[in-house]
């Protein structure tokens, strides 16, 4: 088991070494830096552009960059954002860790919705109820997460209109942006976490229901060919409880598959929270990374791809790793 | 289809010869057809292509038209009536000019019906000179569907911040959201093919080339790749866009964004097309077209590909809607294709978060995001119907 992790392991350094390779050659198609549109403000001098230039190393070629780039990040150093002079990494902690608030949250929110929707359409083959389940995860299947976080919204607000004139209650039911309410600093750490759970409620339902179309209708398939399968015919004949062999026999092969998909399932989910933190203006990293883009700031860039990517590759491996845990048909070979 | 052909019309006692009849086509057409879901999702898209396709004429206005005066922005569905106000029979649908005036309380803008002033009856084929537009960029025309005479104007679907027909823009805007979907999804299936097919073809160190290769592109997330890669295309100073010469046109744009979009997309498929192209190399068939002196191209692209034909046919179908979300989440970030010459269904969302947008006041705003629903949904169903009729197991 060790050495399988230690190999694995081993395995994601040639890809890191190309993801960021591929990420620093993308970041060098356009040409000119942050230093062209300032050198076209008057009172800067050309020789304090040509100091800046040495300075961050924007004088020399493409490869030398990125291996002084490379060599820094491996030492845990990953340059500085030229826009707000900090180093790049007091700049996109924050952003990185609100976006793995929400997007953890939403894969627990989709496991607590998906398990139970799947398990039941398939108990309930072809009944109303497990039509009805595959007409909604169609419905989440099909409607952009974006667009959705902002019919959500609007509801809400309609909601409110009607509130307040039938019952004089104007609060939004809950908040529709944002991470924190006002004053949240002085709160105590306790309130402070239920309120950044309480925002995060509405914009994780929203990541959760575009997965929940997929993970519903593989499980039901799993579950209907377990349920058909002769050990379960064993169980039932030795008089086991339907409850019993639901959840115990059928349920725990079934979700196997999906233990190896969180890995999958962690770069769809980054992706899809992305467009609802602009909607929701959620301080994630898609906001800040739009805005690092139009200002040309190359390494606050290069470092969210990075982290996101080692991110997604740590994903990876912990779901491999999973796998190997719970399914003892797997060999570490 | 000739009538003759169908089973009903053989002697009777004889499926096998009518099996044997049929191209395997006709067979997964009679399937497909049984699957009505999917039917519908089918006879949907074509209509929803057809209004594309045909926006000019169907739009009462061009994509970018408005007026200054009288002002128009945010303006709320045009009421159309139906009825004669005085004596209630039916009549010739109509509408009435508007007025604007600021809410006291809200500060808001609202729009206010002159029913004392004249009725304005809504024309149908009316012609408009000063508004030509093209149909699939052929045919010069400059007759619309419907339209009423100025100074009254007629917005099914409201109006957005500037004052443009919401109702007309949603129609051009079909034109990029419901195509570059469909392009992007050819630009990736041929690089997935091409680079599937040779790594499942040679194996060995080529294959481990390629796998890696996809590997590294997946390992940065697809939004961010996507949104970086937009970016930085869309610069007028980038070195493609200097191969195209300096100011990119529209169409450079668009195909851009085809690109991008295809080359973030390509390697899932490339690898499923490897793993079936593994299995296939050691057909019968394979290995006697071989012995017989083929050359290994032509083992590849006359043998192997087409047994991988049904399968990506199912795949390119229930892919066209991923790129279809995709296409639109970048517009929805303004990174799609620009705003002047486009009215691509996330850029259309867009209005609905800008600045100052408050969205209960402007609902109608999110109408574009329906053709958005209904598009994904029905490319879904007729992948999955699709899927359905190919596979032997599910036939009905």
């Amino acid at each position: 088991m060790f050495g399988y992790v230690v190999r694995r392991f081993f395995h994601l350094i040639p890809t890191f070494i190309g993801a960021t390779l591929l990420a620093f050659l993308i970041s060098q198609l356009v040409p000119g830096d942050f230093l062209t549109q300032r050198a076209l403000e008057p009172n800067v001098r050309q020789e304090t552009i040509d100091r800046m230039r040495a300075q961050f190393g924007l004088d020399q070629p493409v490869l030398v960059q990125y291996v002084r780039w490379m060599s820094s990040l491996v030492q845990g150093d990953l340059g500085m954002s030229f826009s707000s002079n900090q180093p790049v990494m007091n700049v996109i902690r924050r952003p990185i860790q609100n976006s793995l608030y929400l997007v953890v949250f939403a894969t627990v929110m989709l496991w607590l919705m998906a398990v139970p929707l799947g398990v039941f359409s398939a108990v309930r083959q072809y009944t109303l109820g497990d039509q009805l389940v595959s007409a909604v995860s169609y419905f989440g299947l099909a409607i952009p997460n974006f667009f959705f976080a902002q019919v959500l919204v609007l509801c809400l607000f309609l909601l409110r209109s009607f509130t307040r004139e039938t019952f004089g209650f104007s609060q939004l039911l809950f908040p529709v942006a944002g991470m924190t309410s006002n004053g949240w600093e002085n709160f105590t750490p306790w309130h402070q976490f239920w309120d950044i759970m309480w925002h995060m409620l509405l914009p994780g339902f929203v990541v959760a229901t575009a997965s929940i179309a997929g993970f519903t209708r593989v499980l039901r398939g799993q579950m209907i060919e377990y349920l058909g399968s002769d050990f379960i015919r064993t169980a039932r004949a030795k008089g086991l409880g339907s409850r019993s062999i639901t959840y115990k026999h059928a349920l725990r092969p079934a979700i196997i598959p999906f233990i190896a998909g969180i890995g999958a399932l962690l770069p769809s989910l980054i992706g899809g929270a992305g467009l609802v933190e602009i909607v929701m203006a959620w301080p994630g990293i898609t906001p800040r990374l739009l805005d690092a883009i139009t200002r040309q700031d190359i390494y606050v860039v290069l470092g969210f791809l990075v982290i996101s990517s080692l991110l997604l590759m740590v994903g990876n491996l912990i779901s491999d790793l999973l796998l190997a845990v719970t399914d003892p048909r797997i060999r570490f070979s | 289809m000739a009538a003759n052909a169908s089973p009903s019309n053989l002697p009777k006692g004889k499926p096998a010869a009518a099996a044997l009849g049929k191209t395997q086509g006709r067979i997964v057409w009679e399937q497909f057809r049984k699957h009505h879901i999917a039917l519908v999702g089918l006879v949907v898209l074509l209509l929803m292509y057809l209004a594309a396709a045909f926006a000019g004429f169907l739009a009462p206005y061009g994509m970018n038209e408005y007026r200054r005066t009288p002002v128009s922005a945010f303006m709320p569905p045009t009421t159309i009536h139906w009825t004669d106000p005085e004596t209630g029979r039916i009549t010739r649908p109509f509408v009435y000019t508007y007025t604007s005036e600021r809410d006291p309380v809200t500060r808001q803008r609202v729009y206010v019906e002159e029913t004392e002033g004249p009725r304005y009856p809504i024309q149908f084929f009316v012609r408009r000179p000063n508004q030509p537009y093209r149909i699939l960029g052929l045919f010069q025309s400059d007759l619309r569907l419907f339209g009423v005479e100025e100074p009254a104007r007629v917005f099914l679907w409201g109006t957005n911040n500037l004052g443009k027909d919401l109702f007309s823009r949603v129609l051009y805007g079909g034109q990029v959201s419901l195509t570059i979907g469909v392009l992007a999804v050819w630009v990736s299936l041929t690089l997935g093919l091409t680079f599937g097919v040779i790594a499942g073809f040679y194996g060995g160190l080529i294959d481990d080339f390629f796998m890696r290769l996809i590997e590294v592109i997946d390992a940065i997330p697809g939004l961010f790749l996507l949104i970086v890669l937009a970016t930085l295309l869309k610069d007028p100073r980038n070195p493609l866009a200097q191969l195209f010469g300096l100011q990119m046109t529209s169409a450079q744009t668009f195909l851009m964004v085809v690109m991008v979009l295809g080359f973030v997309g390509w390697g899932g498929l490339a690898r499923t097309i490897r793993s079936l192209v593994l299995s296939l190399r050691e057909m019968d068939y394979a290995q006697a077209a071989k012995a017989l002196g083929a050359s290994e191209g032509r083992v590849m692209f006359r043998h192997l590909l087409p047994g991988t034909a049904s399968y990506v046919m199912v795949i390119l179908t229930l892919a066209i809607p991923g790129f279809i979300l995709t296409e639109v989440g970048l517009s929805f970030l303004g990174l799609g294709p620009s705003e002047v010459d486009s009215a691509s269904w996330g850029l259309l969302l867009r209005d609905a978060t800008a600045r100052g947008v408050s969205i209960q006041f402007v609902p109608w705003l999110l109408i574009p995001g329906i053709p958005i629903f209904l598009a994904v949904l029905c490319w879904n169903l007729v992948g999955d119907g699709l899927r359905d009729a190919f596979d032997p197991k599910k036939r009905r």
